[in-house]
């Protein structure tokens, strides 16, 4: 009798009954209150299953972010000591010379806004975190740190070295990418950003952003807003996509 | 029934939804602390409230992924109650272990209780079908697997060398048993189903 009810709520739950053994379904599930409780653990159960196993290289992806993060956290935490305040000095003329200085330099930034935007302006990028992959790590740690460092050069020929043993990690890919985009490879950047674009890791969006950028850098505008424009909204780069664009048209 | 109101710290979930390194960070910095302290002040360390954060913020995380969970009330106030709550529900573990709690209403009630309470319950209903998963046999965890990664049963029973019939079959059988196996816990009562 159990089985049989098992293969049942499954059918149901495939759409595979009848409209007869739908409505047969759908009586029982009214009048039988045992049946109708076992259907609900059944569906819970299917709807627990279908998420965490197609969900989970997502979940990994996430956990093992949110380790990243969490362990930076906690060991600041644990190093982080009294920062001494300086005594107050008085007033002097450096304070003036100073507050000039961030006068000129305002009216140099607002002046700015109005010029052309090139790739200069957007290439600030976030600093490098990421430690996951499983082999690697003493590269992966110096490759993090020469990206921080600015260090282009350095981080690519890690990188690329990195991703030839991990050649599906699409974060080293993004991360490859920007290298390229800073050393004026683009052909190898834009085939790398190609590969984020297609696929379904969290970081299409940001790939679609750099795609931009590189054309950007390349001085293909119109290419720079074909990309722009597929970026979504709910992209952490939506608004700066948006401001880029707004200047671009 | 009134539809309640979606609080602008939404932007919480939605970036733990998108794995947005930058709304973790934020969350760490602006959240966290208070957490850390209640744990210490109450017979934990920081090592401790470390484990409880993560664990709070994966069951949000997969709250939000499975039931498209919407925030109602401040993400202070939900965050932390959820984390005091499974700390709380930590030391009662460790029963023999002399504990102090300082009970303090940290917050007036926004909602956050009702919400809290429902990602808890959440929370432990995937425990307990996690833990009850991995008592199934070799074989139904493998074709459950198949099943859900590959969608289309034809090739689920070819990977695993059987006919289609008896894959459909079995599938339905196994994720009965994980029902049945749910069912006999000692903690399926306190789930409310």
């Amino acid at each position: 009798m159990q089985e049989e009810d098992y293969i049942l709520f499954d059918a149901y739950i495939n759409g595979e009954l009848s409209d007869d053994e739908i409505l047969k379904f759908q009586d029982k599930m009214d009048s039988d209150l045992e049946f109708s409780s076992n259907f609900n653990l059944y569906l819970d159960t299917t709807i627990f299953l279908q998420n965490t196993i197609r969900n989970e290289d997502e979940t990994n992806a996430f956990k093992n972010n949110l380790n990243t993060v969490s362990e930076n956290y906690f060991n600041k935490e644990k190093t982080t000591t009294k920062i001494v305040t300086p005594k107050r000095k008085p007033f002097n003329i450096i304070k003036y010379l100073a507050a000039a200085c961030i006068a000129l330099l305002v009216g140099f930034f607002v002046f700015n806004q109005f010029s052309d935007p090139t790739y200069s302006d957007f290439n600030s990028h976030e600093p490098m975190t990421i430690v996951r992959s499983e082999n690697n790590v003493k590269e992966l740690i110096e490759a993090t740190k020469a990206f921080n460092n600015k260090n282009y050069d350095k981080a690519n020929s890690l990188l690329k070295k990195i991703l030839d043993t991990d050649p599906n990690n699409s974060e080293l890919q993004l991360y490859y990418a920007i290298t390229n985009i800073e050393l004026d490879n683009f052909k190898i950047a834009d085939t790398q950003l190609n590969k984020i674009v297609v696929g379904k890791s969290v970081y299409k969006n940001r790939a679609l952003w750099y795609s931009a950028l590189s054309k950007l850098k390349q001085k293909d505008i119109d290419a720079t807003i074909v990309y722009l424009k597929q970026i979504p909204e709910e992209a952490d780069d939506f608004k700066e996509a948006q401001d880029l664009l707004d200047k671009l048209e | 029934m009134s539809e309640k109101k979606i609080h602008e710290d939404q932007k919480y979930i939605d970036g733990l939804l998108n794995n947005n390194s930058f709304i973790i960070e934020a969350i760490y910095q602006k959240f966290v602390p208070k957490v850390v302290n209640y744990i210490k002040q109450n017979s934990g360390d920081a090592e401790q409230a470390k484990d409880i954060i993560q664990e709070t913020i994966v069951t949000i995380y997969n709250q939000a992924k499975e039931k498209d969970l919407k925030l109602t009330c401040p993400f202070d106030a939900y965050f932390f109650l959820l984390c005091k709550r499974k700390w709380l529900n930590e030391l009662k573990k460790k029963k023999n272990k002399e504990v102090t709690i300082n009970e303090e209403l940290l917050f007036k009630d926004d909602g956050a209780q009702e919400l809290a309470y429902e990602t808890l319950l959440f929370g432990e209903k995937q425990d307990l079908f996690n833990e009850m998963f991995n008592k199934l046999g070799k074989a139904c965890k493998d074709l459950i697997k198949a099943t859900f990664k590959i969608n289309s049963m034809e090739e689920v029973a070819k990977s695993l060398n059987i006919s289609y019939a008896y894959a459909r079959k079995k599938k339905s059988l196994c994720i009965g048993q994980l029902t049945k196996l749910v069912q006999e816990s000692p903690k399926f009562n306190q789930l409310n189903y």
